[in-house]
């Protein structure tokens, strides 16, 4: 047994590629030491800006010996007449060290074959990592890799050193011109030279010594520690977010906090402009007063410990003041005009060559989310809400701040409106109405707000479609699966029970032919719409046909959700499946009834019919009692997310619902119901269609197969 | 260190490094990339070091002065050296070291930014570099230039000249740092940065522009023809500054900008073919 040590140092590796890689070394490493057979035991990832490195224990001195089949060559040509092996057989049990007698032939369904058992592994692992870490550098899954100098290897940035030890011992492997060696390096700039490693567990103090913190997790903490101790030591509180200390984090390998000031004028600018250009723009973190403000403070993590910290701070500083002038000047700028001047601005930035401006979009939108608003039912109070925030929705993006702060649109509309004074609930819809920003984003928070944000992404998913831009495979370069995404998601969370279709017509409504919108064309849209409802349950590890079986068996997107989870918790009952592979025969035949029949107690001839028609309507009870709680417990939520909370409680209604079981059980498999008198294979079709009725609530049921949920 | 004594220091110091200094060329350039020696230097198997001055203008960036960091020109210090040596990032730090900015007193960081430039269709990876978080290099892996693969591969190194001497003096706006003994970059810049604002944003003749930019389309494609790549280029040059100032003016849809920004990356994709077409013949001849 012996401890491997592998790391790949590297030129400063793009931030949001240090925690990504770091997983896929250790999984790519653990495949293939797998494949080659060589066992080992606890693996510790390492992970700065400058080195990916991993720690495998208890690595087998040798790879496993086991047994392998390796076919030859057909019995036919194996065997002369006499039975003698031919020259092929010969050949073949020399190749693989055995005996020409200890040869067998087998059919394994391919054919008769001559069979040799042979024994392989055993190599030195050592022998076997040359190879084998060589491949994992070469193959190391990465969304951007690059090219450098003369080298014909990709990764993600220049390869500057190796280190591969097995226990003490170098494991001689290159890459990129790179010979694997035991020196590593340490800090940049605080620890010059490089540093030989007697063993591989040496690696972490090591590094330690050479003031890097080699252990993500410890310098994440260490990060967070530090920033909020300087803030402390002056009675501030850190403003923190998991995203901001990941960054820090994966942007150095020490960390040193300095505490930075600016100017207490800055401090009437809104939160969020000067949160944005404190964390986007220049990776620090606001701090907040003992009466929850912001404070004209920041903490700023430096990957250097200086002889002189004031140099370092001051610059921090004159950067931040820089930048916070700027967006003084644009704040002044912008409120020297009003929102609605702003909304005119619109017209002069492109949405679409074929679509029109932004300020045609707007203009669609102002009818479309009225009509929306009217499908929806909303009081007196958010029509006019409504009607506020649409005179000056998006009007921001002809501002000055979010020309240079785009990540700012929506929360400049909310700010700009608050300060010439529109009502608070028509500012917070104007930022609501751009939300979800992004994947996993926020979503809108007031109905007015989302009833834009959706009116908003659907009349973009028509009108693409109706142009004939649809996403086509992975390509997507109009964003069509994002804003999709985005109306579901609001869609689902706002709970809205209305058929989906009757919110894309309401969105198309804005179109007014201007574009031709076709009715095909609102159907795809649906249809598109419905797969982001699909991917998203997916996401959640609902199974494909379950997730079949709810958006086939809904019209709104918070039911589909609803059977869903619902669904798959039952499918996991006893006795659940069983009853689905029943319900899809009786489906099928209860097709054939025609339209209006209606089961008659005294067509029945057969003692298997009067039970099941008896067991109906406890059955109805309990799917109805199922889709109530589903309903009661699985309050609308963000698609993007697990739900709120798991089911339960639900046992007494399955129970009810399985009682079906055992009577169509026993109708489907004694009854003949394609009998030749007319009258009596009615009733029986309509009593299975009865069935399929009553359980047909919780969705298109005939999606869920045996064996594949 | 006054500014002229900054640039004196990189020329000498990338001169001692192997590099070739060229004096700035005399066509505007929306950045030192744009440059011949980078654009063709970055192109083929030859051996390339290059570094100089390269003033550049980008009309839009303007702010009639009144930004500290913003103008419609402004000098780059740019490194063009290929294949990239491996221990670049330390030769760069060292470059700061003979400037006076000691790595071991500030803090500096090697930031994520790819950049991308349409109209030459070439982009590449590589960092920001920050020092004390602002801003004062630009480091590139060319990964393609014109659509080409950059076999191997060049580095490219811009540094921004105002902001390092404003950092090195303590200035709080560009046109306060010292050139020389009592002269200032304002008493070199400050009515010429103005004057242009007014000329890019409000003065420019459109009509003209267009017309420029279609004539100099025309000549450069007919030079190409004529396997005058040195000049042909230079004319892709000449539009994609009319471009430039037609975009300041702002009277560009997104549309017709796209179609522009085609239009001048047909005529640098062609010199670029050109140009590899040429060295091999020439690589041929010499064989």
């Amino acid at each position: 047994m012996a401890t491997l040590l592998f790391e790949i140092g590297t030129e400063e590796l793009p931030s949001w590629f240090v925690q990504q890689g770091s997983d896929a070394l250790a999984d790519l490493l653990v495949t293939r030491l797998a494949g080659a057979s060589v066992e080992h035991g606890a693996l510790r990832s390492y992970a700065t800006p400058r080195r990916l490195a991993i720690v495998v224990e208890d690595v087998a001195e040798r790879s496993l010996r086991r047994q392998v089949t390796r076919r030859g060559p057909p019995e036919s040509a194996a065997f002369d007449a006499s039975g003698a092996p031919t020259r092929a057989a010969l050949g073949f049990a020399r190749s693989s060290g055995v005996d020409p007698t200890d040869l067998v032939v087998d059919d394994l369904g391919k054919g008769r074959y001559v069979y040799a058992t042979v024994e392989v592994g055993g190599e030195p692992t050592v022998t076997l990592l040359s190879a084998l870490l060589a491949g994992v550098v070469q193959d190391l899954p990465a969304p951007r890799k690059m090219r450098w100098a003369e080298v014909e290897t990709l990764f993600v940035r220049p390869i500057a050193w190796l280190v591969a030890l097995l226990d003490d011992v170098v494991v001689p492997v290159e890459v990129a011109g790179v010979h694997a060696g035991r020196a590593t390096r340490g800090h940049r700039f605080l620890h010059a030279g490089a540093i030989e490693l007697p063993h591989a567990d040496a690696y972490e103090g090591a590094l330690r010594g050479a003031s890097v913190i080699a252990d993500r997790a410890e310098r994440r903490a260490a990060v967070v520690e530090a920033a909020r101790g300087v803030a402390a030591g002056e009675g501030l509180e850190l403003v923190s977010d998991a995203e901001l200390e990941d960054e820090v984090c994966d942007l150095l390998e020490t960390p040193v906090a300095v505490l930075g000031a600016f100017g207490e004028r800055f401090l009437d600018l809104p939160d969020d402009v000067l949160g944005t250009v404190m964390i986007h723009h220049q990776r620090f973190f606001p701090t907040r007063g003992a009466d929850g403000r912001l404070a004209p403070r920041f903490v700023a993590l430096s990957n250097n410990r200086v002889p002189d910290g004031g140099v370092v701070r001051r610059g921090y500083e004159q950067v931040l003041r820089g930048r916070l002038d700027d967006a003084r000047f644009f704040w002044d700028a912008d409120r020297s005009e009003s929102l609605s001047r702003h909304a005119w601005g619109l017209s002069g930035i492109a949405f679409q060559k074929e679509l029109g401006s932004m300020g045609d979009k707007v203009a669609r939108i102002s009818t479309s989310a009225r009509q929306l608003a009217d499908v929806l039912g909303v009081s007196e109070d958010e029509a006019a809400t409504l009607k506020a925030a649409l005179r000056v929705f998006r009007a921001d993006l002809s501002t000055k701040m979010v020309h240079e702060l785009p990540e700012l649109e929506g929360t400049m509309g909310r700010a700009y409106a608050l300060a010439e004074g529109q009502p608070s609930e028509v500012a917070v819809a104007l930022e609501d109405g751009v939300l979800p920003r992004a994947h996993g984003g926020r979503l809108p928070s007031t109905r007015v707000g989302a009833i834009l944000s959706v009116a908003d992404r659907l009349d973009t998913l028509v009108g693409f479609f109706a142009i004939g831009r649809r996403p086509s495979g992975s390509a997507d370069p109009y964003g069509l699966r994002r804003a999709g995404v985005g109306a579901v998601r609001t869609v689902a969370a706002q709970g809205w029970r209305v058929p989906f279709r009757k919110l894309i017509d309401a969105a198309a409504s804005g179109f007014d032919g201007s574009v031709d919108v076709a009715d095909d064309v609102l159907s795809d849209v649906e249809a598109f719409a419905w797969d982001r409802v699909s991917a998203l349950l997916a996401e959640e590890r609902v199974p494909t046909p379950v997730i079949r079986a709810a958006v086939h068996g809904s019209r709104s997107v918070i039911g589909a959700a609803r059977r869903a989870h619902l669904l798959r918790a039952l499918m996991t009952r006893d006795g659940w499946v069983d009853l689905m592979t029943l319900y899809k025969r009786a489906a099928n035949l209860g097709r054939q009834a025609p339209d209006g029949a209606s089961v008659r107690s005294a067509l029945f001839r057969d003692a298997a019919e009067a039970p099941l028609f008896e067991a109906l309507p406890d059955a109805r009870r309990g799917v109805e009692r199922l889709m109530a709680g589903v309903r009661k417990q699985l309050v609308p939520w963000d698609l993007g997310k697990a739900p709120n909370r798991e089911l339960g409680g639900l046992d007494e209604a399955v129970a009810e619902v399985l009682r079906l079981k055992a009577p169509l059980d026993a109708f489907l498999d004694s009854v003949h119901v394609m009998v030749d008198a007319e009258e009596v294979r009615v009733n029986r079709l309509a009593l299975l269609a009865a069935v399929a009725n009553v359980l047909r609530d919780l969705g298109a049921l005939e999606h869920l197969e045996a064996g594949e949920a | 260190m006054r500014f002229q004594d900054i640039i004196m220091a990189l020329d000498r110091f990338w001169a001692d490094r192997g590099c070739t200094i060229v004096p700035p060329h005399d066509t505007e350039v929306g950045a030192g990339t744009f440059y011949p020696t980078t654009f063709f230097g970055a192109l083929g198997e030859k051996p390339w070091r290059v570094a100089g001055i390269a003033p550049s203008r980008r009309p839009a960036d303007g702010r009639y002065g009144d930004n500290p960091y913003r103008f419609q020109y402004f000098y780059q210090y740019q490194v063009v050296i290929k294949p990239s040596p491996v221990d670049i990032q330390e030769t760069y730090l060292q470059s700061l070291y003979h400037l006076g900015i000691d790595p071991g007193a500030h803090d500096i960081r090697f930031v994520e930014d790819n950049w991308e430039s349409p109209t030459l269709g070439a982009w590449g990876l590589g960092w920001e570099v920050w020092m004390d978080g602002m801003e004062i290099t630009q480091f590139t892996y060319f990964q393609q230039v014109a659509g080409i693969d950059c076999r191997p591969v060049s580095v490219e190194l811009t540094y921004g000249l105002e902001r390092l001497a404003m950092y090195l003096q303590g200035a709080k706006h560009a046109f306060d740092v010292e050139v020389s003994e009592g002269v200032t970059m304002g008493d070199l810049r400050r009515d010429f940065e103005r004057q242009h604002c007014t000329y890019n944003f409000d003065q420019a003749d459109t009509d003209l522009q267009r017309l420029l930019f279609d004539k100099f389309e025309a000549e450069a494609t007919r030079l190409l023809a004529l396997e005058l790549v040195h000049p042909a280029y230079e004319f892709a040059l000449r539009c994609s500054h009319a471009f430039n100032l037609l975009d300041a003016r702002g009277v560009l849809s997104h549309t017709e900008r796209q179609g522009y920004v085609q239009r001048v990356r047909r005529m640098t994709e062609a010199a670029a073919a050109a140009y590899l077409a040429g060295s091999a013949a020439d690589a041929a001849q010499a064989a």
